[in-house]
């Protein structure tokens, strides 16, 4: 057990980051436990507190009575410091157990910045970072989360990675887990990795190698193992009341950044935003019942006492039955003050109304995300909203109070035109001038907050070069010189940062060479903009010999085996290349979740279908 | 409204957080019991809720007094059980009794302005010879007058500081373990903070001790004499 002297203590930032004991936090007796897992995110406590996959694995592996499962998150540059210092090990935030101790140790893949951060956790639990230097007394290390759909850059460092949803897989594999052990540990690592492979949803980069070709492209995979899959698809949910959900979330001491209950409504998207990973990995649209979703708001508020929750899902405002569950939300909560919020909101003047409803006191702000400058383009990614839509919604917003609202853009998406860029401008500006017409006088703020375009594996831009460093920058420019209104608050990422995360989302084996090299020479958190070392990873790219532009830059060409289509969501090629074929024709496609299929493929891979509570009734 | 005050701790588990987040502990705990918590009117409500004096972040306290409003009038025993099943570890009501108004309907004083001594306790190791340790306390105890020059963030001001210490500061051996034990005034205009005499004691009077290493603990506050829920 390690012990934290009040001198580290009283010397760092938020110590209540690393003393644990919140409420609801699972203490088990570690001995009479079959399987430690422990869950890590590698991001400071208030980020991956406020993960709710990691909640909910907690919840599914502590209802185990054989499992002893803790959390832990990445120790702030102050504490690490302290941490060396003092030679502390990484340790669980129940019990104070060193992590090397555990069995297991999982990392929630959130955004490709955050790699780094993993190979510093495992160094200073004190395990191997490489897989291969692993033997019997350290951990499995575990992936999971959104970046599963390219693990290339990152896989020499895990020894499995778990696709898609984990509630139900993540249990097996600690059946798997316990009775090989008690079977005696037949085959060592080997021997385990061997029998987990051959559940769905588990990929173990070790039995794949990676082929390339005279001009140093990937050209395939070779399967190393019987037990390795040509292609892992990932693992789905069928029946969303069924499973676990939390229920009874750890309550932190300190502020989060989701400081409030996570209700989930349903999982997926089906809007087919062509530039959107979510879009496709999280398929197909699921509900939960209107029934269910009562019922565990009322545990939830109960086993918390938080008195804010958020209805959150990818686009919350399409749940089939929201105005009447919100009604029913606040006919059981009434006279507890408990608030309800959304977090993102359709351009409609449905979401307006419902979020009238929902913040009848105070209005912050409202957010809206039309993601292009102009109407080719929104077709272009398959936005299917018009101007007047947007124009339509902040009209509704305006007259009923609001004087802020956010829009968010993207900048660099492909085909985009200096046209396009200058568009955004245009249609801020609209929106201050709806403001002035309904109003009758100035006073409202528009902030357009823009990203710039990463393309992202397993969506119908897949095949695009990104964009330049210096052509985001121009482009940001452009914009900036366009905005002549002083209501217009323009935002925007930094753009050296997108074409870093550009290589990794779409890199190969090849890069794990890289981020060891950039995080040795002092790469971490590098999604924190204080702390982001563009040079280092640069200079990582160079000394590894490797060109980055390879990777982000790059067109690929359309027949181009990529390296990441053995870990699959489930969506076909051959959508994807419809898809792309549309983008550039500037057509549409239907959202499924109430039209008709586009035959993406993930229904018949993955033997599932689209929950829709309205769906359904019709 | 009925008004109670409790007698709460704060213990070793929850030694590192703020005042601020102590006092969320107590509200989320509140809605968990799912007991009748008034609110402020306006348009951010809060709970009514008031406490004698901020504890610092890294100070536990055996006890701390808090008063609360309910919208109906519950039995405080009732109230104390409800609450103390959803309190987390090291956060314990002792006592809780309601705040009876006095007969002539004068408004009781505020626990702020009711508080007027606190005990502490400090725990550190030793880092020398004792009899040196106890030789600078009992020098600091000596003084008439100790002028303290303070310097926070924000800014920097002489105080003479003699004036809020009640009784010569102890010290003793707990375990392995120095103890100095001290009785601190708390006026409307004023008072100090353990951890500066600890650090006056370590730096101007060469106590051998490292002040970063000491644990504080606030054993009591009292009223005219008397523990702050006595006096309701
Ligand atoms: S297979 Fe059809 S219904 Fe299923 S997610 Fe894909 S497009 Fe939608």
């Amino acid at each position: 057990m390690i012990k934290l002297t009040p001198e580290i203590l009283q010397a760092i930032e938020k110590p209540a980051r690393y003393t644990g004991h919140e409420w609801n936090a699972v203490e088990k007796n570690w001995d009479e436990a079959k399987c430690h897992f422990a869950l890590a995110l590698p991001d400071v406590y208030e980020v991956g507190m406020s993960n709710l996959g990691l909640k909910i694995l907690y919840e599914v592996l502590n209802g185990r009575s054989d499992t002893f499962c803790e959390r832990v998150y990445a120790p702030w540059i102050d504490m690490e410091e302290k941490m060396r210092e003092a030679g502390i090990p990484l340790f669980s935030l129940e019990s104070f157990n060193e992590i090397k101790s555990f069995d297991f140790l999982g990392f929630s893949l959130q955004y490709e910045m955050i790699y780094s951060n993993v190979l510093n956790m495992l160094e200073l639990a004190g395990i191997p970072v490489w897989t291969k230097d692993r033997d019997d007394n350290d951990p499995f290390i575990v992936g999971g989360g959104p970046c599963v759909y390219n693990t290339e850059p990152v896989c020499d460092f895990f020894d499995f990675f778990i696709l898609g949803e984990g509630e139900e897989i993540i249990s097996e594999v600690v059946d798997v887990f316990v009775s090989w052990r008690a079977a005696g540990s037949p085959g060592g690592r080997q021997g385990f990795l061997r029998e987990a492979a051959r559940l769905d949803g588990i990929y173990v980069p070790a039995f794949y190698e990676p082929q390339y070709d005279d001009r140093g492209l990937f050209s395939g995979m070779k399967l190393l193992d019987d037990a390795a899959k040509p292609v892992v698809y990932k693992r789905v949910i069928k029946d969303m009341d069924q499973v676990t959900f939390v229920e009874k979330p750890v309550v932190p001491y300190i502020d989060i950044v989701h400081d409030r209950i996570m209700l989930e409504l349903f999982r997926g998207c089906t809007r087919g935003c062509r530039f959107c990973q979510a879009g496709t990995s999280y398929r197909p649209v699921r509900e939960r019942s209107k029934e269910r979703l009562r019922e565990l708001a009322r545990k939830l508020v109960d086993s918390t006492g938080y008195n804010e929750m958020s209805l959150t899902s990818l686009s919350s405002a399409d749940y089939s039955c929201l105005g009447e569950m919100v009604d029913d939300l606040f006919a059981d909560f009434e006279g507890e003050k408990v608030s309800f919020s959304l977090p993102s909101l359709r351009i409609d003047s449905f979401s307006i109304d419902l979020a009238h409803k929902m913040q009848q006191v105070r209005k912050s702000g409202l957010t809206f995300a039309p993601e292009a400058g102009t109407q080719r383009l929104r077709d272009v990614i398959n936005k299917g909203v018009t101007e007047e839509n947007l124009l339509q919604a902040v009209e509704a917003a305006f007259k009923q109070g609001w004087k802020q609202v956010k829009l968010y853009f993207m900048m660099g998406l492909p085909t985009e035109t200096d046209e396009d860029i200058i568009g955004i401008a245009n249609l801020a500006k609209k929106v201050v001038d709806k403001y002035f017409e309904v109003k009758g006088r100035r006073g409202c703020t528009v902030t357009i907050s823009v990203s710039c375009f990463v393309p992202k594996p397993f969506t119908p831009f897949q095949w695009f070069g990104q964009v330049p460093r210096e052509e985001f920058e121009r482009r940001q420019k452009l914009l900036k010189e366009n905005i002549r209104d002083k209501s217009i608050k323009f935002n925007y990422h930094d753009a050296r940062v997108s074409v870093l995360e550009g290589s990794l989302a779409r890199g190969d084996r090849r890069l794990s060479k890289v981020i060891y090299q950039a995080w040795k020479d002092g790469a971490k958190f590098d999604g924190w903009t204080d702390l982001f070392k563009n040079e280092v990873w640069h200079e990582a790219y160079e000394k590894c010999g490797i060109d980055i532009t390879q990777y982000n830059e790059r067109t690929r060409d359309l027949e181009e085996p990529l390296p990441w289509e053995h870990t699959s969501p489930g969506v076909s090629r051959a959508f994807l290349r419809r898809e792309y074929d549309k983008a550039l024709q500037e057509c549409l496609t239907e959202d499924c979740r109430r039209g008709k299929c586009s035959a993406c493929g993930v229904c018949p891979a993955l033997d599932a279908k689209v929950v829709d509570w309205r769906a359904k009734d019709v | 409204m009925y008004k109670y005050r409790a007698e709460i701790t704060k213990g070793e588990e929850v030694r590192y957080i703020s005042h601020l987040d102590y006092a969320g502990v107590i509200q989320r705990a509140i809605c968990r019991a799912h007991l009748p918590a008034a609110y402020s009117e306006g348009f951010n409500p809060h709970m009514k809720m008031a406490f004698a004096s901020a504890l610092a972040m890294g100070v536990t306290s055996d006890k701390e007094y808090m008063d609360f409003e309910m919208a109906r009038p519950l039995n405080a025993q009732e109230v104390m059980d409800r609450l103390n099943a959803h309190l987390p570890q090291g956060v314990r009501i002792l006592r809780i009794k309601p705040v009876r108004e006095f007969k002539n309907k004068k408004k009781h004083k505020s626990l702020m302005a009711e508080v007027d001594l606190a005990d502490y306790e400090l725990f550190m190791p030793l880092e020398g010879d004792w009899d040196k340790a106890v030789e600078s306390v009992q020098e600091f105890n000596q003084l008439k007058e100790y002028v303290y020059h303070r310097v926070t963030p924000k800014k920097v001001r002489d105080i003479e500081i003699k004036q809020y210490i009640k009784d010569p500061v102890k010290i003793s051996m707990s375990g392995d373990r120095l103890k100095l034990e001290m009785s601190i005034i708390i006026t409307q205009t004023g008072t100090i903070k353990s951890s500066d005499i600890l650090k006056i004691l370590a730096e101007e009077f060469g106590l051998p001790i490292n002040p970063v290493r000491a644990l504080i603990n606030r054993k009591a506050m009292y009223g005219e004499g008397k523990a702050l829920i006595d006096l309701v």
